[in-house]
């Protein structure tokens, strides 16, 4: 939630460019980076992962030596692995919370980017009555608090029997105004009209376009908001631990737990940080290229 | 001949409709989950409206004028400014100049960039778990490394100020490097010949950063700025976890606007009426802040055009 | 021609996935959160258990189910009670999705107390004379009904550092400590005076702490007995307690650690403090915080006499669909025999007056506490209590209101006395109560 600086407008104004650059580029760099370069970079890449360090540390140590110490022993200690295993075996319902966050993640992302797509395709290439309005509408969303919008939300999931169920967390967040939003930015500049028109000719309905021509057009961008959205639902904590309670939680609902046994026990709570953030650093290790790639070139059409 | 038209009919329906089908999910889902929620919550801003008690009498805009003249709003108000500014200023700057860094020509250049994207994966209440041990008052580990070197502790909970830098200092690890490669796109975009043309007439390499980079970038910048405005001006994680009892400090220090609501409508007096108040002071805020900022973007955005034709 | 189909179809896939959703997403758990189910037709029903913290019924549930066939029970937990209170709240509010039986803290009576008829009457012979009569009076509406089952009580002890209080030159044992510290508050606090005069510890925690012993000594803390708020402005009780803390902050008593902080947490490692109040369910924080530091006991005196701090009940909303059940389930939960167990399991002090005379209880010694015999001390502090402070609708909100102007000078600094007694002043008038 409150993403201070997700930017899809940004995007817009990155996207005319982008093309341009790859030709450009061809023709030669003449920036070649000094060695002052990769220093600075390197403090900027060791700040950015001294908490993640920092958070080993002390997952690998134990309670009282991390309350005894405020500056940690740079060498990490040898309980990481039992302190992990005790998050998993203590009464949290790990497993099922780790399930739920996968499914409920992916379905979450899936479906953002599809019905954005769609919504995007409309409002950036159909023509209808309305359309600007709406599409100011629909920002204007995005600007709405939701922090009382709780207590009606859960009337809504109350009388569909919802209460508890995954999809009570899942289908608030199927499509979202930033999704749309973004997708419609981008889709404005990456998807000339010539194709529509080409598949229209050949006599494709408007949903065969759209499967044909806009969904592979939507592709780079469709990777780095399906990304978006998985680490948004994933890090999500205060509706899935309202609607869904322990019983039946995600990874953040079941973590938190781990602070409910009479004390602070930070070695387990910082172990506990390290598996919710574990498969999160996996997918980015795995995807990351495509993510940095969805930024960076976007707008180039394959 | 029947059949055909009977197509051409399907085919003008498929048109017509198409475009309302396709974004209808967007406006059913936001319909249920979005304007119930919000109409609700207006309904409820102009009652006395206890949270288990439900419904009272009708106020008119009492429940706003009463906010509006409790300190705490004002407190509220400049928290959540105070911590907008210090997490969206130095932020983007930051951005721009590790991405004016990588915008060379690097060895190994997908590592730096994922690099700096890392700390996005890590959620927000585990960075708050982290953060919290680093700028813990007494046992913390940066004041532990201060008095180590002689310098009296800060008091990252007692000072007003010192608690708005460690919860902007949270939101720029996060997103510090999301925008670094934001600004790196839009940096690629900039067409290399006017670095070489100005080169040649003798510019310094930093001056050129100055006077290319900077502001073939000035729109890129606005629209940063804007969109962490309706972010950022609701910003609850961080701060509510600053401390264990989620209040914002004894003296409010760091409360925000959203935690106000939260206060007001979950905390002790339960008063709903008044919670949705803020709430919607709130939305007319971020607003009105989007449209000014909307009109100020308009203008600049064309001039920074023009300022790069010439 | 297929064409229109086929964006029917799309359009059938999407609305299913808008509306229903369900297909392949729900993993199959058995909608633990609801009790809209009634199970039709069969006698197997599912009881849910929301609770907070430690309550100790882990075991217990699998014993009630194999006593009783065809119930299951189904155990829902929040980390804190603020997390549990916020999720009893907003279903309070939303008017479903609560448990068959919803653990309540004893802090939170004064606002459901106001709505006693979302809750089931649980008021029967067999539970008569349970508990501690206070302790039902709490739960006990003006009509005579019973919206709660008494689990744990808090009775009160104070805990210290015997190592520390030998080298500041003062008696170290058990019994010579509760009589050194036998009297009202001044006592305590003149004691802490000398202490602190020759040792580098404070006397005490935080202020906070401190301020809830005492004012849990007050019959009549914010509220008057019909009622009526007492404006904070003429509440020379209060304020005198205000008074004393402050005077006991200007001697450097506190450690100035706002209780449940990081830098509390830290102090037990660190030798901060050398006592602390202890309500039975502290023995267990005192004893995982400071895991490793050697001289904490139990003294069995508390300053001013008795006082209670915490303690929960069990409730059955009135959402639920099986109040027979539930109500069977919350009265077994919380007989003696039960409770007793929950304490050897998790340290809750039982509420039943029968639990106290237990040779479980009185034989337990805690072994982090110098192996103190904190179940007969306990049970003692829990005669002790006399005075039950009267807490109306209005108390949580104006408790907050004292603890934050304490915190605001003992632990952030950002006032001194006056001022900080000021701003809670104007805190109390934007309440709007009268």
């Amino acid at each position: 939630m409150s993403s201070p600086m997700s930017s899809p407008m940004a995007r817009q104004l990155v996207g005319k460019g982008a093309a341009r650059t790859v030709r450009r580029r061809a023709v030669g760099d003449s920036r070649r980076p000094g060695w002052k370069t990769y220093l600075f970079l390197a403090i900027v890449l060791l700040i950015s992962f001294f908490p993640f360090y920092f958070t080993v540390l002390l997952a690998s140590s134990d309670a009282a030596t991390i309350a005894r110490n405020p500056i940690p022993s740079p060498i990490p200690g040898d309980n990481l692995f039992s302190n992990i295993a005790r998050v998993i075996s203590s009464d949290i319902k790990f497993w099922q919370a780790l399930a739920n966050s996968i499914i409920v993640s992916c379905v979450t992302a899936l479906s953002v980017v599809f019905f954005a797509t769609l919504a995007g395709f409309s409002f950036s290439k159909l023509r209808f009555r309305g359309r600007e309005g709406l599409l100011v509408f629909v920002i204007a969303t995005m600007a709405v608090p939701t922090q009382l919008g709780i207590v009606p939300l859960f009337i809504v999931m109350a009388r569909l029997d919802w209460i508890g169920k995954l999809q009570a967390v899942i289908v608030p967040g199927m499509v979202t105004a930033f999704g749309v939003f973004w997708m419609t930015q981008y889709l404005r500049e990456a998807l000339p009209f010539e194709l529509i028109e080409a598949a229209r000719v050949d006599g494709a309905s408007m949903i065969r376009t759209f499967i044909s021509v806009a969904l592979p057009a939507a592709r780079p961008v469709a990777a780095m908001l399906a990304l978006f959205t998985f680490v948004g639902s994933w890090t999500n904590f205060f509706w899935p631990f309202i609607v869904l309670g322990s019983s039946n939680p995600t990874l953040p609902v079941a973590l938190q737990l781990l602070q409910a046994s009479y004390f602070k026990d930070y070695s387990l709570i910082m172990a506990g940080v390290v598996v919710a953030t574990l498969p999160l650093v996996l997918v980015f290790i795995v995807a990351g290229r495509q993510l940095v790639a969805g930024i960076m070139q976007g707008a180039v059409k394959g | 001949m029947h059949r055909l038209t009977w197509q051409q009919r399907l085919s003008r329906f498929d048109v017509k409709a198409s475009p309302y089908l396709y974004i209808s999910p967007f406006f059913i889902l936001f319909a249920v989950v979005g304007l119930f929620p919000l109409a609700y919550t207006a309904w409820v801003s102009m009652h006395e409206w206890h949270l288990i008690g439900g419904q009272g009498a009708f106020v008119g805009l009492q429940n706003f004028t009463d906010v509006l003249g409790q300190p705490r709003f004002t407190v509220a108000l400049r928290n959540t400014f105070s911590i907008f500014l210090l997490s969206s200023v130095p932020q983007v700057i930051a951005a721009i100049v590790i991405a004016y860094a990588l915008d060379t020509n690097l060895r190994a250049r997908t590592f730096w960039r994922m690099g700096v994207l890392l700390p996005y994966v890590v959620a927000p209440v585990a960075v708050s778990l982290i953060f919290s041990k680093l700028f813990a008052d007494e046992s913390g580990m940066l004041n532990a490394l201060l008095g180590a070197v002689g310098i009296d502790g800060i008091g990252w909970h007692s000072s007003a100020f010192a608690s708005h830098v460690a919860i902007s200092t949270m939101v720029n690890f996060r997103w510090t490097g999301y925008n670094t490669l934001i600004f790196l796109a839009a940096m690629q975009a900039i067409p290399r010949e006017l670095y070489e043309a100005a080169i040649v007439d003798g510019a310094a390499r930093w001056r050129t950063f100055f006077s290319i980079t900077i502001p073939m970038l000035r729109p890129t910048i606005i629209f940063v700025v804007i969109t962490s405005t309706i972010g950022g001006l609701q910003i609850f994680d961080e701060p509510r976890m600053y401390d264990t009892l989620g209040l914002g400090g004894p003296d409010r220090q760091w409360m925000t606007l959203t935690m106000y609501i939260y206060e007001l409508g979950w905390g002790t007096q339960m008063n709903f009426g008044r919670a949705a108040a803020v709430s919607w002071l709130l939305f007319l805020i971020i607003v009105a802040i989007g449209l000014v900022n909307f009109a100020i973007t308009r203008r600049i955005a064309s001039s920074g055009t023009k300022g790069a034709r010439k | 021609m297929r064409h229109p189909i086929r964006t029917l179809a799309a359009l059938a896939c999407a609305g299913v996935l808008v509306a229903g959703c369900s297909g392949g997403t729900d993993n199959g758990a058995d909608d633990p959160g609801t009790t809209a189910d009634p199970g039709a037709g069969g006698e197997e029903i599912t009881l849910v258990v929301a609770t907070f913290n430690e309550f100790g019924y882990e075991d217990l549930f699998a014993e009630y189910e194999a006593d009783n066939p065809g119930i299951t029970v189904e155990h829902r937990k929040a980390a804190t009670s603020n997390e549990a209170r916020d999720n009893m709240n907003t279903r309070l509010a939303a008017g479903s999705g609560l448990a068959d039986i919803e653990g309540i803290e004893v802090d939170w009576l004064p606002e459901l107390m106001q709505y006693p008829d979302r809750f089931v009457d649980l008021a029967s012979d067999e539970v008569e004379g349970r508990w501690f009569d206070w302790k039902t009076a709490a739960v006990t509406t003006d009509d005579g009904k019973l919206i709660g089952y008494g689990t744990d009580i808090g009775p009160e002890a104070v805990c210290y550092r015997a190592d520390l209080f030998e080298a500041a030159g003062l008696p170290a044992d058990r019994d010579e400590v509760a009589a050194l510290l036998e009297g009202d508050w001044d006592t305590y606090f003149d004691v802490g005076r000398d202490f602190v005069a020759s040792s580098d510890a404070a006397w005490f925690d935080s202020a906070g702490a401190t301020w809830q012993g005492m004012a849990n000594q007050l019959e009549t803390p914010f509220e008057n007995l019909d009622g009526t708020v007492i404006p904070l402005a003429d509440n020379t009780e209060m304020k005198g307690i205000y008074d004393d803390i402050m005077a006991a902050l200007d001697a450097d008593l506190s450690a100035g650690n706002e209780q449940w902080s990081e830098d509390w947490t830290n102090g037990f490692q660190n030798d901060s403090f050398a006592t602390m109040l202890c309500p039975g369910w502290m023995l267990g924080i005192i004893a995982g915080n400071a895991e490793g530091v050697e001289g904490w006991d139990i003294a069995d005196v508390f300053p001013g006499g008795g006082g209670n701090w915490g303690g929960s009940y069990l409730t059955v909303p009135d959402q639920t669909e099986h109040p027979e059940e539930a109500k069977a389930l919350a009265a077994w939960l919380t007989a003696p025999e039960q409770q007793i167990k929950a304490f050897e399991a998790k340290g809750t002090f039982p509420s039943q007056v029968d639990a106290l005379s237990d040779p479980a209880l009185t034989g337990f010694t805690h072994e982090f506490f110098n192996n103190a015999p904190a179940g007969q001390i306990l049970a003692n502090r829990a005669e002790a209590i006399t005075v039950q402070p009267f807490k109306g609708p209005n108390y949580f909100a104006m408790a907050e209101i004292m603890t934050d102007a304490l915190n605001r000078v003992d632990s952030a600094g950002t006032d001194d006395a006056d001022s900080s007694w000021e701003k809670a002043l104007v805190a109390f008038d934007a309440l709007g109560l009268e």
